[in-house]
């Protein structure tokens, strides 16, 4: 998915040393990926592109926030507005807290949104190879955006069982992603 | 795996199920620690493959307008006269004269390295609260603006890393780690909440706690 090639290594290393063209080289080249990321999480096009703009800026803000050694400055990026966007929608359904909860259906984790009917279906294959426990806690996590505290208390169960689920969980549905992508 | 460091904490982050607290302690810790960035990078990257196969949009052109005026140049000349303030700011003693006498060079290289806490140093009104040592020769100080929104913990005469705690509640949240370069250690926290007592911990065991009066 996210393999270093040359270039990517140059800009990363440019990006860490806080220069104003990787900054901005690195949101040219991730710009619609980080809006999606973004919108996927805000289902909002303003809300998304305040998101973006605001993560962007309190990196260029934080000047080492970012290192090469930490590995992919795109998936750092994606990370970085993912969280952004999470941490908007909680304050926000921290408002509509009683509205929500007077409205709320019993959720089934949604259908998953990709637009690929091929990629849509690599993703639930990902996800259904997982144990129960452990798809559960990252769904909960990547889909709902909910903390490790709520998950627990949601799951029912002790707040260091639910953190090793979901560390493993993750690693699976990557690795397997992964693995398939070359295969087919 | 010390308790300090992360572990598994590195999936929840990548994921976004840390609070903003956790984020916070732990964004910090990754400037010091390249074990936990290590582990943080490939948790990125497990939840970048999956983000990357949701539905994409394409990035509105208002968005990368907003983006570039936000990475232009500013228009002042920059370098030579904010070193200077950063002098005058020493000078003045901004920083307890403690520090002053001796080490002042070890000092600003320390600061230099870091560019962004020299920044709000620089420029920002900031209030200076000592720790207290539970005995033994370490001079601490930790300086943040009355909103509590950014803390420099400044150590000096630690020979090895120490953690920084914030201690509430019967709690301590680990927030980062002072690393010495020369005979001072610094850590900044570009981003926090407001902290009332914070602790400096050497593995275990708290070596020196400060209250910070706001
Ligand atoms: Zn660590």
């Amino acid at each position: 998915m996210a393999r270093a090639s040359g270039d990517e290594e140059a800009l990363a290393v440019a990006f860490a040393a806080h220069e104003r063209w990787a900054f901005a080289r690195a949101y040219r080249e991730y710009a619609s990926l980080l809006y999606s990321v973004a919108y996927n999480v805000l289902s909002n096009s303003e809300e998304a592109q305040d998101c973006v703009a605001d993560a962007i800026a309190r990196l260029w803000r934080s000047p080492s926030a970012y290192s090469s050694g930490r590995g992919s400055l795109r998936s750092f990026l994606v990370v970085c507005v993912r969280n952004e966007a999470i941490s908007r929608r909680r304050r926000q359904s921290r408002r509509l807290r009683l509205e929500e909860r007077l409205a709320a259906m019993p959720v089934e984790h949604q259908e998953l949104e990709v637009a690929d009917p091929i990629e849509r279906d690599r993703v639930r294959r990902a996800f259904a190879k997982l144990p129960d426990d452990q798809r559960a806690a990252v769904a909960l996590a990547f889909y709902e955006g909910k903390t490790h505290t709520e998950i627990a208390s949601e799951l029912n169960a002790p707040l260091g069982t639910i953190k090793s689920r979901i560390s493993h969980g993750l690693r699976k549905i990557a690795a397997s992603l992964g693995s398939e992508g070359g295969e087919r | 795996m010390t308790d300090a460091h992360f572990g598994e904490r590195a999936a929840l982050y990548a994921l976004g199920a840390l609070d903003a607290t956790e984020s916070a302690a732990l964004e910090a810790h990754l400037r010091v620690c390249a074990e936990c960035a290590k582990l943080v990078g490939e948790a990125e990257r497990d939840v970048d493959t999956i983000a990357s196969l949701e539905t994409r949009r394409r990035a509105p052109e208002a968005l990368t307008n907003r983006v570039e005026r936000l990475l232009a140049p500013a228009r002042q000349p920059q370098a030579p006269w904010r070193f200077a303030a950063v002098a005058a700011a020493f000078l003045i003693g901004i920083l307890p004269s403690a520090y002053l006498w001796e080490r002042n060079r070890v000092m600003q290289d320390a600061m230099l390295s870091q560019s962004a806490a020299m920044d709000r140093l620089a420029t920002t009104a900031h209030r200076t609260a000592s720790f207290r040592p539970a005995g033994g020769a370490l001079a601490a100080d930790v300086m943040y603006p009355s909103d509590g929104s950014w803390y420099v913990i400044v150590v000096r005469g630690a020979s090895h890393a120490l953690h920084v705690a914030w201690m509430h509640d019967g709690a301590q949240t680990m927030l980062g780690d002072v690393v010495p370069h020369g005979r001072v250690a610094m850590l900044y926290l570009p981003k926090s909440h407001r902290m009332e007592q914070l602790a400096l911990m050497d593995g275990p065991r708290v070596v020196a706690q400060a209250q910070l009066p706001y």
